[in-house]
């Protein structure tokens, strides 16, 4: 008793000074439970199956496409790797307005981990798998600079034990006039002829070790975890939820109610990832002196003709479970400039924003939604928000609750 | 409405505190329409009444951002299953400006007058239009606009 009653009342103290200094918890109707209850992380699960890559939950081709990853013998400097733009440190993005490999990018560098979760690679959707994703930069003469044969070459090299245990023999390529050092149908004018004079089925077997070195980077990518925020220590106490629990700000509060209320933002940024993995012309401006770029509109063409698509000759699903593809939109004057809407989560530490890093800050981002300026191209969906000064800031408060703690300890 | 709209126009001086009367008992309903939010009903008859269509997810609760499949069952007026009968769907959001994030189609499923839509995918909550076209092999056709509201 008389141990206790100074304990008591030091946590009475306790509570009127969090009461005084922060105000009363926040309450929330019953939608808006609703709504929190969407965004939490507790509701993510595992992504979602792919029945393109029949190795896309195979720890040992994980760990293959691991050690492809950061292997920048892929590369024609050998110097680039997927994990020079995707820096693991860095949550798998680089700092930099547009990705960087052996020439300048256009578009900003992605996070990997909640791609698995997506049915569209890429800011414009041009891929619909991880794997069919992993090609791309390795051909791009702006990233890797590299070709598929080359890449067949360094897998046969480098990797053939773990490769032929998971795709089956490697085909034997030391015939240069067969397999040209250098070739591939979208890279340089040599590369180009050089795959214009490979026989079908010698295309045919390249193209096959191209797509398994896609499908195993795939299957690590899908390894990779999105962590909780304080933003999920407290939806865990509001939900009754084991573990870990946290407060909001009165600021990171107001930030939330505005982020699903007034602003809107959980219209497209909904779910436990904050992102609805659609398409939005936002009327982002375009990067001075860029090339035309019309996201959405030329990416869905891209993808349909896509022979590592889901339904092409070296996808697993042999037509099952392509459903975006096969329902894909396409010709839809709302996808000019649209662009891929992006997971907020770790959003605070991932400057700078946007499809081409267009904004330096979130107070410049949500300066932008608030405006709502006219897109330079095609038609923006946003309408003005006039958000104050201390909104955007309470915004940009609830946003650092999705930064991604460190792993915890069971 | 162009006619009333004419008039008070055309007198507006005397006009104008029953203009700002009507105006704001309009505005009033409109307010109620909109608070009380768009038909939902599923189970209705097309524009003209040609058809009746019954429409349904074969997912419950309605998932967001999944690809998923409808079902609907076509009558004649008279309550008959119409057979044969092309469909065509569309919609969006009116509130946002944009269409479907999938292009679905139906497809003629095996009982009479029943149908599949495949490839339906809800990307937000709010608002959304389902329209269904429908054309029978006798040349009747009609269209009816669905809201779902996610
Ligand atoms: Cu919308």
């Amino acid at each position: 008793m008389s141990r206790r009653a100074p304990l008591a009342g030091a946590a009475l103290a306790a509570l009127l000074l969090a009461f005084t200094t922060a105000g009363a918890p926040p309450t929330w109707s019953e939608g808006e439970l609703k709504t929190l209850k969407s965004l939490w992380i507790a509701q993510l699960g595992a992504p979602p199956a792919d029945p393109s890559n029949r190795v896309a939950d195979d720890p040992a081709a994980a760990r293959l496409g691991e050690a492809l990853f950061s292997d920048a013998r892929l590369s024609a400097n050998g110097k680039v790797s997927c994990a020079s733009c995707h820096q693991p440190d860095r949550a798998f993005t680089d700092a930099r307005p547009t990705g960087r490999g052996i020439g300048a990018g256009a578009r900003r560098t992605m996070p990997v981990a909640p791609a698995a979760y997506s049915p569209w690679q890429f800011w414009d959707g041009r891929a619909d798998s991880l794997w069919a994703q992993a090609l791309g930069p390795v051909e791009n003469p702006v990233e890797h600079g590299f070709t598929r044969t080359e890449v067949a070459r360094v897998v046969a090299a480098h990797y053939r034990g773990p490769y032929e245990s998971l795709f089956g023999p490697m085909p034997d390529l030391s015939d240069r006039r067969r397999f040209p050092l250098r070739a591939s149908p979208v890279g340089d004018a040599a590369a180009r002829a050089a795959w214009a004079r490979m026989t079908p089925a010698d295309q045919a077997a390249v193209d096959r070790v191209f797509a398994d070195f896609g499908k195993a980077v795939a299957a690590y990518e899908r390894t990779l975890k999105v962590r909780p925020g304080r933003f999920d220590d407290y939806l865990a106490g509001v939900f009754g939820a084991p573990g870990r629990h946290a407060s909001l700000s009165p600021d990171e509060a107001a930030g939330l109610r505005l982020f699903i209320g007034k602003a809107r933002c959980a219209t497209c940024h909904n779910g436990p990832l904050l992102t609805n993995n659609g398409f939005a012309n936002t009327g982002v401006p375009a990067r001075p002196g860029a090339a035309p770029d019309h996201g959405r509109a030329a990416g869905v063409r891209q993808v349909v003709d896509d022979p590592f698509n889901c339904k092409g000759r070296y996808s697993d699903a042999q037509g099952e479970g392509c459903d975006e593809l096969e329902f894909a939109v396409v010709d839809d004057p709302a996808q000019v400039r649209a662009y891929k809407v992006p997971s907020l989560r770790g959003v605070r530490r991932r400057a700078p924003y946007m499809h081409a890093g267009q904004f330096a800050t979130l107070d410049q981002v949500l300066d932008h939604y608030s405006r709502a300026p006219a897109a330079p191209e095609g038609v923006s969906e946003l309408r003005t928000l006039d958000l104050s000064a201390d909104e955007r800031r309470q915004i940009v408060a609830f946003l650092r609750t999705l930064d991604e703690q460190p792993e915890r300890r069971p | 409405m162009s006619t009333s709209a004419n008039q008070s126009g055309g007198r507006l001086g005397r006009l104008t505190h029953l203009g700002a009367a009507v105006l704001t008992g309009a505005l009033m309903i409109a307010g109620a329409v909109y608070a009380a939010g768009p038909d939902t009903s599923l189970d209705r008859s097309t524009d003209q009444g040609v058809f009746h269509v019954q429409l349904n997810s074969a997912v419950t609760p309605i998932p967001m951002s999944k690809v998923h499949r409808w079902t609907v069952h076509l009558t004649d007026a008279a309550g008959r299953p119409v057979n044969g009968a092309e469909l065509s769907v569309d919609g969006g959001m009116p509130e946002h400006g944009h269409g479907l994030p999938t292009a679905p189609r139906a497809t003629p499923a095996a009982t009479p007058g029943d149908y599949v839509i495949n490839g339906v995918k809800f990307s937000m909550t709010g608002w959304w239009e389902l329209k269904l076209k429908v054309r029978a092999p006798d040349g009747r056709s009609d269209r009816i606009t669905f809201n779902v509201v996610l």
